[in-house]
């Protein structure tokens, strides 16, 4: 693991700025540490020497000051750090979220890693105790060690070479255990990992268990998992503890055998009593920062881990075909455009996969079309590269006219296989991405979609729950409905509109569809539903299928 | 939620004193020998400055050393057998957490049962351990050596005992109080701007299509922009805060050495005062105090994490048990033990008609209109019954039913005995439900289906997966050693439906309820399962299949709707 990662620099100029501050308190602090061991060491070596307590009052009166002062940056410090990884948090979660927006719903469809999500929200407050715990204490390890050794040589040589010959220990001793653990550690994690996880598996599955009769025997296998557990948890954990006494033992041996040659030095005279003092003060300060940095490893660890992922994806490469929003010269070329939608010689690639191989069709106005086709045939490839989600070769054409990627969203009405709805009304969730409303045509596209009963003022909460999926189904429904009448789109997709929807509502979404086709658009519906395959004026079966996806799909 | 709860959770929680004490001796000694180490090289220094005969100072150099290994070393010791303790309690929690889930599971859970609510309880229960480790542990040990300290300080000189005491309740007293206050202001201004920033986040990246397709994205990205800012802006103006318990633990630690100085200066060389190196002594002993005093401040913040996590238990695992929840007798549970293995010989089978609702009506806990009422239903050996009916009519609801994981009204007879009257287990030898979210165990396809019947051979598990049409599917992946994965992740639900139906089959339920098992298949597959679920459950069963989309005709005998649910007053 690298301390620190140059990417977090380059991605995130506030922890630049709070790299720079922390290294400025660090110093300071550096230098109060000095000073409060110096009054410190001065006041008492003062007082022994029998001097009454008015001389030594102004020793004393530094030392305060010296005591306020070093408050101030303890406090400063952490002030500092909650602010760098508030701002560092903040530049990191707006670039994620931007270059996902960049690179597409397919990207990130495909993403085999956390998600997106929980990445730029609770993976990042790891960053908190990064910046909080860890990089100060690397800070004063940096420049405030240096500073204080400087000072012991300076003073007490001999005190000075032990902590010199000390300190390096300390990493050699940690690099050296944690590759003698390394071997043993990989070995067991995954074990334990398995066995950490077990309790969870238990209670999800408790239902299922319950069923078969099974849940009286569970706790037995509950002690013996656990118990197996613990034992190979303290196996590991006996060895990784060993860094952390190496640690100390290092500190606390280095901090004695300081002491010892002081005092043998101070019987034989050579030495003062303030600078023996001054020299006891500064040792253990010269290790409490590299001790901290060993023992916040975990929060340093996990603050690494969830900045990796953040780079992963600002690394990602984006696909060139863009996502851009439509000129305003091409959206008044295509709003109203109608006639028949043509594809020749589509071709679609998903990652290294050809999914769909020199199709042709022609899709009529006026007239619902049904796309059927086994799944793993490419009908929801298709519908992505209609979109431009996903590059497509060959050549599109609506009433004779080539459309482009750049407009698609002015000719182009489309409702997912997933609803996709949002906090906020049903009306707000229909009329997404207008500016203004039309209530009789939101009416209108309701109704059509098989939902006139549903109230338009119904508050869903968020990503739309509070619906049925039927109902969710039906809202989404609307939406491309609605979109289709207020821009006049020439082309409406639905992609398995219907499979959430009992015999009755699926029959009120059909002769919907049929009125949208009634107005001269091209309608495509992703089905396979035999009521939708009835009505259909125009079918167009996908059959060959380019590479089964059934085999190494992962449904989660 | 009452609070007895919460102290029962956490009772759970800690060891016994057997074992937790020779963890917390080892601590406060460690903590000990860290503040001897200080004020034997103080004394030590301070003495030798008077250039006694060496032959005096022998016992604080043996004194050093030993303080300095002896602190790494019963360090190291407190850890492991600390950790010791709380893994062997962790057993105990789970146990105890596990032996309160069962009665309730699931239906008794509500959306607690599911998805990230139950990782989140798990990890809650897992998290307990945290109390002993980090919250009693640092607590009693750093008090113990603290109270130490001031008292051996103060028998050295009263003046310094008595500052010593003033700073350290000082900085104890402004530390929790700014604690408090912080986490308190962070609770009612930071942890509504996170869910919101959450809730953006997640409809942005779960929509991202519907948002690029209806050019809504950028509006998106900026109301996104705002609420990270208002949170970035709102966690600034707090930061002033975070410091302060830090800052004050580093000032009274200075004002202890400060005051001690000031009372002992005065003392020095007085007769009946304070000698040159016991004067060191107490000047210097609070630096090294105030070190241990600084495991307080982070023991408190754990507590309160542990408290949010016992409550949340307490809340999600209540002891008791709400009415609509059937409760099963101790002497049922005795009962099903002893003739578990008489499985088929139980009530109601081969008597028709196997299983009869009439007038059935079941009511959630919490809810006060029931899901479903009225249902009148009769279900014979080789019955293929269609439950239908659009989503939240109940159907799911009466599954649960059947099985007993809820309490109905009416009447529910298994081969004419009432369904009340008989023990759960006995009831759920008749009736098996594949569930709409048939749960996998994260073990190998074997584990799987043996604990639906543990006697079962190789040959008869592979036969079953034949039946279910998972024969080559399982054969390509290696056959039963195959894994399933964390939750079935490396199953499709449509194969996730077909394992549990052979677990089902292999169980040798007389009536089978089948619950939505399309609901997570591809649309275009699901004609095909229905299908090979009806004709794998074979004549001499009964089947109940609930699902909202058609079934079609020629595959059962009689089809059922429950209506759609009156709208919510």
């Amino acid at each position: 693991m690298r301390p620190l990662d140059p990417r977090l620099l380059r991605y995130a100029s506030a922890a630049r700025r709070f790299l720079v501050a922390g290294s400025l308190i660090s110093l300071l602090q550096a230098v109060v540490t000095v000073a409060f061991a110096w009054f410190l060491s001065q006041s008492i070596a003062g007082a022994i020497d029998g001097r009454p307590l008015p001389q030594i009052a102004a020793m004393i009166a530094w030392l305060a000051l010296v005591t306020i002062l070093r408050a101030g940056l303890v406090w400063s410090q952490e002030v500092v750090a909650t602010r760098g990884a508030a701002a560092v948090k903040s530049q990191l979660r707006g670039q994620v979220m931007r270059a996902v927006a960049e690179r597409g719903p397919d990207w990130l469809a495909t993403r085999k890693d956390a998600a997106v999500a929980t990445v730029v929200t609770t993976g990042l407050d790891a960053l908190d105790n990064y910046f909080a715990r860890y990089i100060p204490q690397l800070l004063l390890t940096v420049i405030a060690t240096p500073v204080l050794v400087a000072v012991m040589l300076w003073h007490d040589l001999p005190s000075g070479i032990t902590v010199i010959v000390a300190l390096p220990l300390i990493p050699v001793f940690m690099v050296l255990i944690g590759w003698a653990t390394q071997a043993v550690q990989r070995r067991q994690w995954e074990s334990m990992q398995r066995l950490g996880a077990g309790f969870l598996d238990l209670v999800g599955g408790l239902g299922t268990l319950k069923i078969f009769g099974r849940e009286h025997r569970q706790s037995t296998r509950m002690r013996a998992v656990t118990e197996d557990y613990r034992q190979r948890t303290m196996a590991v954990l006996r060895v990784s503890f060993l860094s952390g006494f190496v640690l100390e033992l290092a500190a606390s041996l280095s901090v004695a055998l300081v002491a010892v040659s002081i005092g043998l030095r101070l019987v034989d005279g050579q030495l003062l009593l303030a600078t023996g003092l001054f020299v006891l003060l500064l040792a253990p300060e010269a290790f409490l920062p590299i001790r901290n940095v060993g023992t916040q490893f975990h929060a340093a660890a996990d603050g690494v881990a969830a900045a990796e992922e953040v780079f992963e994806i600002l690394d990602a490469p984006v696909t060139p075909d863009a996502l851009e929003a439509p000129s305003a010269a091409d959206a008044r070329a295509v709003r109203g455009l109608r006639g028949a939608l043509q594809l020749e010689n589509v071709s679609v690639q998903r990652g290294t996969d050809l999914v769909l191989d020199g199709f042709d069709a022609v899709f009529r106005p006026g007239e619902l079309s049904v796309l059927s086709g086994p799944s793993g045939v490419g009908k929801s490839s298709l519908v992505a590269a209609l979109q431009g989600f996903l590059p497509f070769d060959g050549r599109l054409s609506l009433g004779g006219e080539p459309v482009s990627a750049a407009d698609r969203r002015e000719w182009l009405a489309w409702a997912g296989q997933q609803p996709g709805l949002f906090g906020g009304t049903v009306a707000d969730n229909v009329v997404l991405g207008e500016r203004s409303v039309d209530s009789a045509v939101l009416a209108r596209a309701l109704d059509w979609a098989g939902a006139a009963s549903l109230d338009p003022e119904i508050r869903l909460d968020v990503n739309g729950s509070g619906l049925s999926g039927g109902q969710a189904q039906r809202v989404a429904a609307a939406r491309a409905i609605y979109r289709s009448q207020v821009r006049d789109c020439g082309v409406v997709v639905f992609d398995e509109p219907s499979s959430a929807l009992d015999e009755h509502s699926e029959l009120a979404l059909i002769d919907g569809l049929q009125r949208l086709a009634d107005q001269g658009r091209v309608v495509i519906v992703v089905s396979h539903r035999p009521a939708m395959l009835v009505r259909a004026d125009h079918v167009v079966r996908l059959g060959r299928i380019l590479r089964s996806e059934e085999d190494n799909r992962v449904v989660a | 939620m009452s609070s007895p709860d919460v102290a029962s959770v956490l009772r759970l929680a800690l060891p016994s004193a057997r074992r937790f004490l020779p963890g917390l001796v080892a601590g406060v000694a460690s903590a000990a020998c860290a503040v001897a180490l200080l004020a034997a090289s103080a004394w030590l220094i301070t003495r030798a400055a008077e250039q006694p005969p060496i032959l005096f100072l022998s016992m604080a150099v043996v004194g050093v050393r030993a303080f300095a290994l002896g602190r790494s070393a019963l360090r190291y010791l407190e850890r492991l057998s600390s950790h010791d303790a709380a893994f062997r309690q962790l057993a105990e929690l789970r146990v105890g957490v596990l032996s309160r889930l069962i009665p309730l599971a699931p239906a008794g859970l509500g959306s607690i049962g599911r998805g990230d609510l139950l990782t989140r309880l798990v990890k809650d229960v897992d998290d307990l351990q945290d109390l002993p480790l980090r919250v009693v542990q640092p607590l009693v040990s750093s008090g113990i050596l603290v109270m130490g300290s001031v008292v051996g300080v103060w028998l050295i000189f009263p003046a310094a005992g008595a500052t010593l005491a003033v700073c350290l309740l000082a900085a104890g007293a402004v530390g929790m109080v700014s604690a408090a206050a912080i986490s308190a202001r962070s609770e009612r201004e930071l942890a509504p701007l996170r869910g919101a920033l959450t809730n953006e986040v997640l409809e942005i990246t779960e929509n991202l299509g519907v948002l690029v397709a209806f050019g809504a994205l950028d509006d998106r990205l900026a109301t996104l922009d705002e609420i990270d800012g208002r949170l970035r802006r709102a966690t600034i103006r707090r930061s002033l805060g975070f410091g302060v318990q830090a800052g004050v633990t580093s000032l009274f630690a200075g004002a202890a050495t400060v005051a001690a100085l000031a009372f002992g200066t005065p003392a020095l060389g007085t007769p009946g005062g304070l000698h040159g190196p016991a004067f060191a002594v107490i000047v210097l002993i609070p630096l090294a105090v105030f070190e241990v005093f600084g495991m307080v401040a982070p023991a408190l913040g754990a507590w309160r994490m542990v408290c949010s996590s016992a409550e949340r238990v307490a809340t999600a695992v209540p002891t008791d048990i709400p009415a609509e929840i059937p409760i099963e007798r101790h002497d049922d549970r005795v009962r099903a033990d002893a003739d578990a293995d008489a499985a088929a010989d139980g009530v109601g089978v081969g008597l028709e008609p196997a299983l009869e609702l009439s007038d059935l009506s079941v009511r959630w806990p919490g809810v006060s209109l029931p899901a479903v009422a009225g249902v009148s239903l009769r279900l014979a050996a080789g019955d293929r019954v269609h439950l239908a009916g659009p989503s939240g009519a109940g159907k799911s609801t009466l599954a649960n039913a059947l099985v007993r994981f809820v309490e109905y009204s009416g009447s529910y007879r298994l081969g004419g005995v009432e369904a009340r009257e008989l023990p759960q287990s006995e009831v759920r030898r008749v009736v098996g439900l594949c569930e709409q979210r048939p749960w996998l165990f994260d073990d190998s396809i074997r584990q799987n289906l043996l604990f639906a019947r543990d006697t079962a051979t190789d040959a008869e598990l592979l036969a079953m997966l034949d039946r279910v049409g998972l024969a080559e599917w399982a054969d390509a992946r290696g056959g039963l050693d195959a894994r399933v994965g964390e939750r079935g992740a490396l199953v499709s639900g449509g194969q996730a439906q077909r394992i549990a139906l052979a677990r089902a089959l292999l169980a040798e339920f007389p009536v089978l309820v089948v619950d939505e098992p399309t609901a997570n298949v591809d649309a275009d597959r699901g004609d095909a399962l229905v299908r090979d679920i009806l004709a794998a459950a074979g004549p001499e069963r009964a089947v109940l299949l609930i699902s909202h989309t058609p079934v079609p005709e020629e595959l059962i005998t009689k089809r059922l709707t429950l209506a759609a649910p009156a709208p919510a007053p």
